[in-house]
């Protein structure tokens, strides 16, 4: 079926991993953020860090084993310039083959149609380019299927300008791909400009976005594609430092995984930040796909405006975003909805969350509390509650499908935990968010008979000092943070089953694993009306655990259920919040409305809805990205 | 347009090579039809991205139980036709859009542009067969000119709710449609200059088919609401009594040669046949790999064998309307269409 599309960071990088010993950077001890700014000390070290990922995949080229030489490999010994013969030779075998994985297959054969442009044999192009006319790669239809698909599109058009139709795999000629393809990259960068990114955050496909936005930059002729590349990396790496805490991806997340929800670091995001900002230790395989950015990684700054948002933790700040839903093709009022998102950022913590409901299908994830820890390898720094909630229904509204496969077959397509009823990742419907600064407010109400009717509340394996207090509050520490957790209906205990793949010839299997008291917790509250406060601080704000317990203790907490779950709270940072399940949440008196939020809000990232244009900022520092005037404009503000 | 293995049975002016083979392979020498099938082999091919050696896409019956794939390599074909006066003219439904030949399936282009996607449905107007109807998830698109250009034709369909499952144009009066959304049935009998909704449902109809017998009967079956039946060319609708209707119904199948035949075909319920006209609905499912999962069904115009595909089974072939069935070819696919093309005309 047409869901899923995950792919391949999930099943490239189980095989890359195991192909070589260790990685310098992912293996080695944690980076230290270096304190030096300057240009050539930053651009020194970015490179050096693309010349490691570079060089990992070359040593992964086993000579006795060809299909350890594949794609990754022939990219990155073209970008280091080596063995162009034996690359081209290997070229001209992989075209024999048939061909697969549509537009995930499309992109790394043009970054090495570009790369091999003064550096393969006239076979081997020749090869590759009658793969372009004999090879159909579907569209795809996820919004990060279409910009590896377009991308692509609109530069192999490029490198062959004048083909005809029937040198392409869809009878269109070189001009008339190429026009589509411009089309529709236009389109959707007006529709990220305007109304907010779709599949926003997303702690793997990010790379999906990235990498095409880099090749644009690198290989487009036009020069507006050329710097509408260049403004949409800037645009997504501006967004990712903004919501990444020493490297980290948190919540929410249009799109995550099991793995990565409570293991943040894990993930391809990581790559990126390490990439580009060195702050944080890559993922194994540099999370599969970091090879095609690390290729013409040279080709892209970091601009320190956004260098230094991504590494300075100096100043608690709190942004406000409206990104949008995928697309919702039917039992929907509307096409795409809003998302209005909030981060807030501490140097010990970040609180995140958007307003509940259905982002996208399977794979959201709609608020957490993750705390920062000294190596995040492992460690699952993260707190957070669910519904796990699962409905053909649902699943018809964003894919195109007859109803009664999709869940049966998502599960065999390597996403397992969409249909059962201990899963922590996904929306609800049932699930209403609201955050302040770093309390978060998340209601439940699930009508009888729905599908898993109960809440699950993350407890990690990395908490220590979880305390049940008679207050009805449990307390843990997690880092240098401090946190409280408040469920509002009576909850039991379950350990958190993690997912071990098994050998299959049919499909992805798996098979529940229980790591006992060593592993996660799940806080189970089996009932419709429900809610969970979560509560952050320093640990640095309090004199010691208990004196933190105490402040808890001591704020005024109302809530109820019946005949909607509300809530009257005043908040650790002295907010006087009221949070109903069906109306406009308050604070100090003040109605919250949604409507007025901007495309961004903040110290760092400011824009207009349907502005196009995006202001970054840090200190003194300001980047402009101007999609109306397609222009690029930095300045340094007056003290 | 890329070169591709011809639709043998499409092509005029075959070669004598290709002439023989056509000879060799007829399926029964009544035949006056040829089966085209959309399929895949491998669930998981169709899963974007995914590594798959095999052929998949559009298939074409050249003995009993045997196929053989022509055209594209594609995994998400989901609908095809042809044009009545020219079967070298066929039109596929794809993920991708909507893919034409003009040439018997010797080349191909995806006629329509970024913003059709996931084409559920196509449909030639046999009256007036420049003109094709492509159902999607977002409402309706119509060409005038045998796919060459493509216009939104959504005039009278709700802004939300017009989620297109199926497109059926009358075989009698042209520019006479009715298509399948989220919300009903749709008709429109101005070539989709205007639609009105004959039924109202709360989920996505899935399917809607003319009688081969009297042009004012329809069939429809659908998700939550059960079989319809519509007696007055697609005015007004009845609830077919003895169809279930908790679970989805996915497609329903006419026997061109016994109007008594009727079939449909069901994830949960498997086959359900009738034999009497649709008064009296009942299970043929024995002998099936499984007693449900049934994806699709369709009786063969020339001889009323029963076929049903079996969700990433393959084919199944009965020859007494589902009392006894033998696999029918195409094991481990999954078959989302059923295509019957005339052979008279070429």
């Amino acid at each position: 079926m047409t869901m899923k599309r995950t792919l391949l960071f999930l099943t490239f990088l189980p095989a890359l991993w195991l192909t070589v010993a260790a990685q310098p950077a992912s293996t080695g001890p944690m980076p230290v953020a270096a304190p030096d700014l300057l240009l050539d000390a930053r651009r020194a070290a970015y490179l050096a860090r693309a010349q490691e990922t570079l060089q990992w995949y070359v040593d992964s080229i086993k000579p006795d084993n060809p299909a350890t030489f594949n794609a990754g490999q022939i990219a990155a010994k073209l970008a280091l310039r080596q063995d162009a013969a034996q690359v081209s030779a290997r070229v001209v075998e992989i075209m024999k083959g048939p061909q697969s994985q549509d537009m995930f297959w499309m992109f790394p054969w043009t970054a090495i149609s570009f790369l091999g442009r003064d550096q393969l044999t006239p076979e081997a192009k020749a090869a590759i380019r009658d793969a372009w006319r004999t090879y159909f790669p579907m569209r795809g239809d996820t919004e990060n299927h279409w910009a590896m698909y377009y991308t692509s599109l609109y530069l192999m058009t490029e490198l062959y300008p004048d083909d005809p139709a029937s040198s392409w795999f869809n009878g269109k000629s070189s001009a008339e791909n190429r026009a589509e393809a411009r089309d529709y990259l236009l389109h959707w960068m007006d529709l990220a400009t305007t109304i907010g990114q779709g599949e926003f955050n997303p702690t793997h496909y990010i790379g999906e976005y990235a990498i095409p936005m880099l090749y644009l930059t690198t290989w487009a002729r036009d020069p507006e594609m050329r710097i509408r590349g260049h403004m949409k990396l800037d645009w997504i790496f501006a967004d990712l430092a903004e919501n990444s805490l020493d490297g980290m991806l948190r919540g929410p997340n249009a799109r995550t995984d099991d793995t990565s929800v409570i293991q943040r670091w894990f993930a391809l995001a990581t790559y990126f930040n390490w990439q580009c900002f060195g702050n944080t230790a890559p993922p194994p395989g540099y999370g599969g796909f970091g090879i095609y950015f690390a290729v013409a990684a040279a080709n892209y700054e970091v601009p320190e405006v956004i260098h230094r948002i991504a590494t300075d933790r100096g100043h608690d700040y709190l942004q406000k975003d409206l990104k949008r839903t995928r697309r919702r093709w039917r039992y929907s009022d509307v096409l795409v909805a809003p998302v209005y998102k909030t981060n807030y950022m501490r140097r010990d913590y970040a609180v995140g969350s958007c307003q509940g409901g259905l982002i996208d299908p399977i794979q959201s994830h709609v608020w957490d509390v993750t705390w920062a820890v000294p190596d995040p390898r492992g460690v699952h720094n993260t707190m957070f509650s669910a519904h796990p909630y699962s409905s053909s229904q649902v699943m018809q509204t964003y894919f195109t499908e007859f109803p009664d496969h999709m869940i049966e077959l998502l599960a065999s397509q390597g996403k397992p935990s969409y249909d059962v009823p201990d899963k922590i990742l996904g929306g609800s419907p049932f699930e209403k968010v609201f955050q302040d600064l770093d309390t978060v407010i998340a209601l439940y109400d699930i009508p009888a008979g729905t599908r898993f009717p109960r809440i699950n509340g993350y407890f990690s394996k990395d908490l220590v000092n979880v305390t049940e207090d008679k207050s009805g509050w449990i307390f843990a520490q997690g880092g240098n943070t401090y946190l409280a957790y408040r469920p509002l209906a009576a909850y039991h205990w379950e350990h958190l089953l993690g997912y071990k793949q098994v050998t299959s010839t049919s499909g992805y299997k798996w098979e529940r694993v229980d790591r006992g008291e060593q592993g996660d917790k799940l806080l189970v509250s089996p009932h419709l009306k429900n809610g969970t406060i979560v509560q952050a601080a320093s640990v640095s704000e309090f004199k010691d655990f208990a004196a933190f317990q105490a402040a808890i203790r001591a704020l005024p907490l109302e809530f109820s259920l019946e005949p909607v779950p509300v809530v009257k709270m005043k908040s650790l940072r002295g907010q006087e919040i009221v949070f109903a399940y069906d109306a406009a949440p308050k604070v100090n008196g003040k109605k919250i409305d949604y409507s007025k939020w901007k495309l961004f809000e903040g110290p760092h990232l400011n824009a207009e809805k349907g502005s196009r244009r995006l202001a970054i900022t840090h200190g003194r520092l300001e980047r402009v990205l101007d999609f109306n005037t397609l222009t690029i404009t930095d300045r340094v503000k007056p003290e | 347009m890329i070169t591709s293995t011809p639709l043998p049975r499409l092509g005029l002016g075959l070669a004598a090579g290709l002439l023989g083979f056509l000879l060799a392979g007829t399926v029964s020498v009544a035949a006056t039809h040829d089966l085209y099938l959309c399929g895949a082999f491998n669930n998981g091919s169709r899963v974007m991205g995914s590594k798959d050696g095999s052929s998949n896409g559009v298939f074409v019956r050249t003995a009993p139980g045997t196929f053989s794939h022509v055209g594209l390599n594609y995994p998400l074909a989901i609908s095809a036709t042809f044009d009545p006066r020219d079967p070298r003219v066929f039109y596929v439904a794809c993920l991708s859009g909507v893919l034409r030949t003009l040439d018997g399936g010797a080349t191909w282009r995806l006629v329509t542009g970024w913003d059709e996607t996931e084409v559920k449905s196509i449909a030639v107007d046999p009256q007036e067969p420049d003109t094709v109807y492509a159902g999607l998830p977002d409402g309706l698109v119509v060409s005038r000119d045998r796919g060459k250009t493509w216009q939104r034709a959504e005039r009278g369909l709700p802004e939300r709710g017009k989620y297109t499952q199926v497109v059926q144009a009358d075989r009698v009066k042209r520019g006479r449609v009715l298509i399948g959304c989220e919300t009903g049935i749709y008709l429109t009998e101005d070539a989709a200059k205007t639609w009105r909704r004959v039924l109202a449902t709360q989920e996505t109809v899935d399917d809607i088919q003319q009688s081969p017998h009297d042009p004012k009967v329809w069939l429809s079956v659908t998700q939550s609401a059960g079989a319809l039946i519509s007696r007055d060319g697609g005015l007004t609708w009845q609830k077919i009594a003895g169809v279930p209707s908790e679970k989805a119904l996915y497609n329903v199948a006419f026997d061109a040669r016994n109007a008594q035949r009727l079939a449909i075909a069901s994830w949960t319920y498997g086959l359900l046949a009738s034999e009497d006209g649709g008064m009296t609905w009942t299970p043929r499912v024995t002998g099936l790999p499984e007693k449900s999962r049934v994806w699709r069904t369709a009786i063969d115009p020339d001889n009323g064998d029963l076929y049903v595909a079996v969700f990433g089974q393959g084919l199944f072939v009965s020859s007494d309307f589902g009392l006894t069935w033998r696999p029918g070819g195409m094991e481990g696919s999954s078959i989302q269409t059923f295509t019957f093309v005339p052979k008279s005309g070429r």
